[in-house]
């Protein structure tokens, strides 16, 4: 137990400490790379909590994803980092005011909650008998098949909103479609012309009726 | 789990829009551009036949489906049928419009019937999730749709605004959930409300999460002082997608507030009765005196849409003791109002003379005698004058308020009332009093023009004869 | 359950102290004599004009948000895979519901042309 205990407060640490490198990084870069930190850090915590599942989601899901999208996003918006810093004080009143408030909520609800174990993998749901993933799974795809499906719509509402607000055909782009030069045959690329052998350099008379182009 | 045909027939309407908007996702990359039509005319059709579906299928008594995600009940059926009814008028009166902003696109279509998808998820919510989960879809596909006029900044603007403090709501909204979970340590609205029977204030959990909850769908409503978004967005939205917000997604938020706070925090009613009379009084004051000094038409009925949230918590707060009939009746005559209203206001905007200020309604009734009339009908009825349906709705809400000994709110809403005419009879004198200043024709097919005849003449209508309007409200909430 | 994630734990910190050591050799042993010309910052001969950081395209953005997507359609197979032979049939059915949802989304992703790169 003492080991667990120790890896928990290792893990707290850095996730303490990474998370104020989040607000406190100048370069807004460094601030994600800090929350990856303190997401993977999250994801021990989870871990030693006995929520495996929620662990690998957070790697998965966040780490691997949302922090790319907010690289990204990051590096498409044109940030002025000194007027981001304005004002700063201003708002420390208010936000302060938030954290305490929230801060007591967390204190009432650890109260309200009892005490159950922390640390240590076997207080969650389903102690060791069956894993947290195998419990997830049994309700997940049953008694929560509605709220299943209908989040598979909220991820096509994702998907259709990101494709009609950003992408944007440009007109004048040229490129190769291969599946065009694949399909072509003989007959659209070569034409066989039967021309007539010519034979005297200049013909005097062609008649009324011919064209003219020639001529002259 | 058991998939009886109880069970698929109680969802049918969800699985008809749900399953349409999947297919026409797909049939819509097959057609060229100019065959638009069709997945437009198939998108009204699917809505129109998904509320014939809820009015058919309704049950004769409530009961919890698909383990209890669902809930299939009487206020949930009638619910339903407006909400569809709504979106599809909403779709009708936005034809001519969207072609204008070139937003004639499937994608709008396809949103649009996603978005119906989750507010019907909303009002048959069974458990926290589902509520969640509905209004999610809902708010993820409105704010798409805003967006969707991507040329426009006011039209940027106001998706922008809206995503994030429409995002802060549902933030706000999420973590009283979780605390309501976690204090009665269940999803399902019945054992929350049978918790909260049990319980009641002793828990502080569940105060907390109550407040919360309260707050996030004062939010969605647009109460004040959780309005401040409402102008801005009603204003810089496309106008057609202006007529969802302020018509059916707004019966979605009532539809949401009916299934949390009545359906799973019912018992603690004496709590929120309290917070809906404060929030009654400020939306009030707030709506109709900043309504006044309002020159542009969607930001004036923008205000207009906050005073009459005032109104619709007036009913609630008397609610508990004297029913929600009132309330739901304010709703469904509101979405009806709220629908005609900027549904002609949408079809007038044009780009060489954008009908964005109350001055430009000048002589509408001597170059378009109907629509001018249409208007003052729907004016009347908002502003709350005899013999429209508006009148009647707030007649109810008074009254009720009456019966539940909050006389004081009562006259206050009175007063209140009084001093909103006033704005709505600005937009009257334009039309009928000033001289034509310039020719503004309502755009729109002749669909559209018979729908938003049908509409506002509906509204005059049930003022007059309120019965049928008043029976189905009754008939929603017998069950509650 | 938690001793099954030794390895990792062992592994983690094996990164870590590769990482740590390299650096700190790096610091220990390299010679440092820094003066402030060498300091400062340096592109073909003249001090650099602008910022490093380039203004990326919007498609980025897209491609990133369509690997979300489907990333998140990754994490709820997992526990699935997991008890698939406990659920029988109504998982299976419930899970080609959701596969073909995301399907058709994808269908309409690559009808237009989001997934080329122009």
């Amino acid at each position: 137990m003492a080991v667990t205990q120790a890896i928990f407060y290792l893990f707290a640490t850095v996730l303490v400490v990474a998370a104020l490198m989040v607000i406190t990084a100048r370069n807004p870069v460094h601030s994600v790379l800090f929350l990856v930190l303190s997401f993977v850090n999250g994801a021990g915590l989870f871990l030693l909590a006995g929520a495996e599942f929620l662990a690998f989601t957070l790697i998965l899901v966040y780490v691997g994803a949302v922090m790319v999208l907010f690289l990204f996003v990051l590096m498409m918006l044109d940030i002025n980092l000194q007027r981001m810093r304005e004002g700063f004080l201003n708002y420390l009143p208010l936000g302060a005011v938030i954290a305490f408030v929230l801060v007591v909520e967390m204190g009432a609800m650890l109260a309200a909650g009892g005490s159950g174990a922390v640390v240590g993998g076997d207080g969650a749901l389903g102690g060791t008998e069956a894993g947290n993933t195998t419990l997830l799974g049994r309700v997940l795809y049953d008694t929560y098949l509605l709220p299943f499906e209908v989040a598979a719509l909220v991820l096509l509402v994702a998907l259709v909103a990101a494709i009609a607000l950003t992408l944007r055909h440009r007109p004048d782009v040229k490129k190769q479609d291969p599946g065009q030069q694949v399909r072509v045959r003989r007959e659209d690329r070569v034409r066989l012309v039967d021309m007539p052998t010519e034979g005297a350099p200049y013909a005097p008379d062609t008649g009324a009726t011919g064209s003219k182009g020639g001529e002259g | 789990m058991t998939f009886g045909t109880p069970e698929m027939l109680a969802v049918l309407p969800e699985l008809v829009v749900m399953g349409m908007a999947l297919g026409l996702l797909v049939l819509d990359l097959y057609l060229r551009p100019d065959q638009r039509g069709i997945t437009f005319a198939l998108a009204v059709a699917t809505l129109a036949v998904a509320a014939v579906l809820a009015a058919v299928l309704v049950p004769g008594e409530a009961r919890t489906l698909l383990n209890g995600q669902f809930l299939h009940d009487r206020l949930g059926a009638v619910l339903k049928v407006f909400l569809l009814g709504g979106t599809a008028l909403a779709l009708i009166y936005g034809r001519r419009p969207l072609q204008r902003l070139a937003m004639y696109r499937g994608e709008l279509f396809i949103l649009m019937l996603l978005a119906s998808a989750g507010m019907m998820l909303m009002a048959s919510a069974g458990t926290l999730l589902m509520a969640y989960l509905g209004l999610e879809l809902m708010s993820l596909s409105l704010y798409t749709m805003i967006a969707m006029d991507r040329d426009s900044i006011p039209a940027t603007e106001g998706a922008v605004k809206y995503f994030l403090l429409g995002s802060l709501a549902s933030g706000i909204l999420l973590y009283g959930l979780s605390l309501v979970f976690g204090a009665s340590g269940s999803l399902a609205l019945d054992e929350i409300a049978a918790h909260a029977a049990r319980a009641g204030v002793s828990d502080p959990l569940l105060v907390l999460g109550g407040v919360f909850v309260a707050i996030g769908l004062a939010f969605k409503l647009g109460a004040v002082p959780f309005h401040m978004w409402i102008p801005d967005v009603y204003h810089g939205s496309p106008s057609p997608v202006t007529v969802v917000l302020a018509s059916t997604s707004k019966l979605a938020a009532f539809a949401l507030l009916m299934r949390l706070l009545v359906g799973g925090l019912g018992p603690m009613a004496e709590q929120w009765q309290v917070i809906a009379g404060a929030l009654a009084v400020l939306s009030l004051v707030v709506g109709n005196v900043v309504a006044i000094a309002q020159t542009a038409i969607k930001r004036m009925l923008a205000y207009s849409a906050i005073a009459h949230v005032g109104f619709l918590l007036i009913g609630l707060a008397s609610a508990p003791t004297s029913g929600y009939m009132a309330p739901v009746l304010y709703m469904l005559l509101y979405t009806l109002m709220g629908a005609a209203a900027f549904g002609i206001v949408s079809m007038l905007d044009r780009d060489e003379a954008p009908a964005r200020t109350i001055d430009d309604f000048a002589g509408l009734s001597r170059t378009h005698p109907w629509t001018a009339f249409l208007m003052l009908i729907l004016m009347f009825a908002l502003a709350g004058v005899p013999p429209t349906g508006g009148f009647m709705a707030k007649l109810y809400v008074f009254q009720a308020a009456v019966e539940a000994d909050l006389v004081w709110l009562a006259v206050f809403g009175v007063l209140m009332a009084v001093i909103g005419a006033f704005y709505y009879l600005r937009v009257v004198k334009a039309m009928y009093f000033d001289p034509p200043e310039r020719t503004l024709g309502p755009v729109g097919d002749r669909v559209a023009q018979g729908a938003v005849s049908v509409n506002a003449l509906a509204v005059l209508g049930l003022g007059i004869l309120p019965g049928p309007l008043v029976e189905l409200s009754l008939f929603a909430v017998a069950g509650i | 359950m938690l001793e099954s994630y030794l390895p990792i734990l062992v592994f983690l910190a094996i990164a870590l102290g590769v990482g740590v050591i390299a650096l700190l050799l790096n610091f220990l042993v390299a010679p440092r004599n820094p003066d402030p010309e060498k300091l400062s910052p340096y592109e073909s001969g003249f001090e650099a004009f602008e910022d490093a950081r380039l203004r990326f395209d919007v498609r980025y953005y897209l491609v990133a948000i369509l690997f979300i997507v489907f990333d998140l359609e990754i994490a709820f197979f997992f526990p699935w895979a997991v008890v698939l032979d406990e659920l029988g049939a109504t998982g299976f059915v419930a899970m080609a519901i959701f596969l073909g949802i995301l399907v058709v989304g994808f269908i309409y992703e690559w009808k237009k042309g989001a997934l080329e790169w122009e």
